[in-house]
């Protein structure tokens, strides 16, 4: 089946090509940690499969900025790779200074994708006025992580074996005070020392009560200021009631969890192989992984999209043969996404979520769904990932979620930074 | 034998031209780009509209710009002269050790030296990590509290001076060293033998000879401290980038992250008046003090 659609396609672009050359396809990436291992390994696997036609020169490059930058810089001067990882939060910006290209239907019939394949947010997420600029390849919410054992001692797993009682502000404030008073040193780990992180939790919490970031010139429309403040308050009185640690990095709320210090942690997917690694070990706790409970109106959670994109090489007109190979890749990585699955990110393929396999994935299969109400970035190409937008939640969120600023006068503070942005 | 002037002129003019010109190409013409740039509202790469002093105008109302320099000129403030301080303290205090023990003082004063700051910062970050950290042990002994010392805006600018002295010093120790091994020891016994104090050898002879390396080490410092970048980058990512901005940091934010390659080359042309204005100040403040 594969062969035949590949010979279709050789025979289809490189009937000017005598004999069939290797391929070599450059690709960039930004994964460094737990995924950055899987994906090396999914491309050898494609490289080792596709020995004779197609070869994958992978270089990793530092995620954030620096990855951006360099690839805006070099596909200017067609430097660029042919096929690179980008998120899709990013594309807006990448739109409007024309480094990327757009995929075309054509493409995605080539490659046996449509808009069915993914979840609606995640599909929405890589197009641009109607053009689609990448291929989504996984989405990457933040969930709530759980120690079971703590959380049964303090009687909050239910019948289901999943955490019980969170529903609701009230309801899992009251858990958190519980937890404390049941003797942990904390409720719960939320990245503190770096508003742009906590962002992530903020915006999910703006999000169930149905308030919005917008774009440029209608940044917090509606009553979605106050909404907003009311999403840092929430932070906030944790760290002042002591159930969450005030000021703590990253790599420390990992560190408290897995030693049992704080029996709740609220961080991304790509966390999960470390928990699965340290079980595996013997060194954790019995553990789970819940869509972040409604705090407000409804669920919802924030996430960002792994996306395969195909950078605008300036002055670099594309081989059908070159093209032909990238779509290849794509389509094998997105038929592969199963093993992707291992390090936390939820394939955006569904054939992939759907199957038997990934069901039987804990606790991939119980946070999966969230995808049906999860949240974007704003489309601006002021946001995203190490975005200006994200810059800007950190300058005004880190002292507000640490009682040293009023959540509402943070709101304004990043208001006007927003507005001044141009 | 007989020279020609003018062939002689010529062969200076060959000799030095391949200097002249790799300076002129990589050097100069950049630096009138830069202006060029300046004044146009230009993103990162390609083209803008010429927009005359616009940026200009911006820059000396923009709060953070003007957060920048302030948090610049603060951070020199602290860095420049303790740090040649105590490089000069070190390098005189490692002069009395002789043999093996100096070796070993002197290597262990300059292994940070040799450190990417990206290691710089990962150790540092590890001492004085708000939960795990072993530097929390005397902090919350004097403060009476863990401090999250990158996270603290009145803490950040110390925190990364002192960082910054232990990092650099080594080579400045380095130089004074090599001064102090060039006053002649005559004078020393000269002074010895007329009865003088070691506190009056100190200030009567050492200092005065060490007076040309010390000027030389305060203008190195000054112009590396002006350009402080990445301590202040990586310690303050994520967090309150702003209120602990440093002009370099807010040149790369404008032309990487917010894609304005204009207005970031306004505050680089600011920032290139500011060091040469200060450089040339500092060096002719202190040849007049040297030579008095």
């Amino acid at each position: 089946m594969k062969l035949s659609i590949k010979a279709a396609l050789l025979a289809a672009v490189m009937f000017a090509t005598a004999a069939q050359a290797k391929e070599t396809v450059v690709w960039w990436d930004f994964l460094g940690g737990g995924d950055g291992v899987r994906m090396k390994k999914l491309i050898d696997d494609f490289n080792t499969e596709h020995k004779d036609s197609i070869e994958i020169q992978a270089s990793t490059l530092a995620w954030g900025t620096p990855f951006y930058s360099k690839v805006q810089t070099s596909t200017a001067v067609g430097q660029g790779p042919d096929i690179m990882t980008y998120h899709a939060s990013r594309i807006p910006l990448a739109v409007s200074e024309s480094t990327l290209t757009e995929i075309s239907a054509d493409d995605m019939k080539t490659m046996g994708l449509s808009k069915d394949s993914f979840a609606g947010a995640t599909w929405d997420a890589v197009h641009v006025d109607g053009k689609q600029y990448a291929v989504p390849f996984d989405t990457h919410p933040i969930v709530l992580y759980y120690n079971k054992d703590l959380l049964a001692k303090s009687g909050l797993i239910g019948a289901d074996g999943l955490p019980t009682g969170m529903t609701g502000l009230d309801n899992f404030d009251a858990a958190l005070k519980k937890l404390k008073a049941d003797g942990n040193q904390y409720s719960i780990a939320t990245v503190t020392a770096d508003g742009s992180f906590a962002f992530r939790t903020i915006y999910s919490l703006l999000c169930q009560q149905d308030g919005d970031i917008g774009t440029d010139g209608n940044w917090f429309p509606g009553d979605s200021s106050a909404k907003l403040a009311k999403a840092v308050q929430v932070i906030a009185d944790w760290v002042k009631n002591g159930y969450n640690p005030a000021k703590t990095d990253y790599p420390s709320t990992v560190a408290l969890f897995t030693s049992g210090k704080a029996p709740l942690m609220i961080n991304g997917v790509w966390e999960v192989p470390t928990m699965t690694d340290l079980k595996a070990q013997g060194k954790l706790f019995n553990w789970g992984a819940i869509e972040i409970p409604a705090l407000f109106a409804h669920t919802c959670t924030y996430e960002d999209s792994h996306t395969f994109a195909i950078p605008n090489n300036v002055g670099v007109t594309v081989d059908p043969a070159k093209h032909a190979a990238v779509l290849e890749i794509i389509k094998w990585m997105e038929g592969h996404a199963l093993f992707w699955a291992t390090a936390g990110h939820i394939p955006a393929n569904k054939a992939v979520t759907e199957s038997a396999e990934y069901k039987a994935m804990q606790p991939q299969a119980t946070y999966q769904p969230l995808v049906a109400h999860g949240v974007f970035d704003p489309k601006s190409i002021h946001a995203g990932v190490a975005s200006p937008l994200f810059d800007a939640a950190g300058n005004a969120f880190t002292p507000a979620i640490n009682g040293e600023s009023d959540p509402v006068a943070a709101v304004a503070e990043m208001k006007a930074t927003l507005d001044a942005l141009q | 034998m007989l020279r020609n002037r003018r062939t002689e002129m010529m062969v200076a003019y060959i000799l030095v031209a391949p200097f002249v010109l790799i300076y002129g190409w990589m050097f100069i013409y950049p630096t009138i780009q830069m202006v060029r740039l300046s004044l146009t509202n230009g993103p990162l790469i390609g083209p803008g509209k010429w927009i005359g002093i616009k940026n200009y105008v911006r820059m000396f109302i923009d709060p953070v710009f003007r957060k920048s320099v302030w948090n610049t000129a603060y951070f020199v403030v602290l860095t420049v002269v303790p740090g040649t301080a105590v490089a000069m303290a070190i390098a005189l205090m490692v002069s009395r050790l002789r043999g093996w023990a100096q070796s070993l003082i002197l290597s262990a004063f300059f292994l940070p030296y040799v450190l990417p700051v990206t290691v710089v910062y990962l150790i540092w970050n590890w001492l004085t990590n708000v939960q795990f950290g072993i530097l929390q042990v005397p902090i919350a002994f004097f403060v009476g509290e863990p401090v999250n010392v990158w996270r603290t805006v009145p803490w950040f600018m110390p925190g990364a001076a002192l960082i910054t002295i232990w990092w650099t010093n080594g080579f400045s120790i380095l130089l004074f060293l090599a001064g102090l091994r060039n006053i002649p020891q005559e004078l020393y016994e000269a002074a010895a033998l007329d009865g003088a104090t070691r506190g009056q050898m100190l200030w009567r002879i050492t200092l005065p000879l060490l007076w040309p390396i010390t000027t030389l080490c305060l203008t190195i410092q000054l112009i590396l401290q002006m350009k402080i970048f990445d301590q202040v980058y990586l310690f303050a990512n994520g967090g309150q980038t702003q209120a602990t901005m440093v002009m370099v940091q807010y040149i790369y934010e404008q032309a990487f992250q917010k894609n304005a390659g204009g207005y970031s080359a306004t505050v680089a042309v600011a920032l290139f008046v500011v060091v040469v204005v200060f450089s040339v100040l500092q060096y002719q403040v202190l040849r007049i003090r040297g030579t008095r």
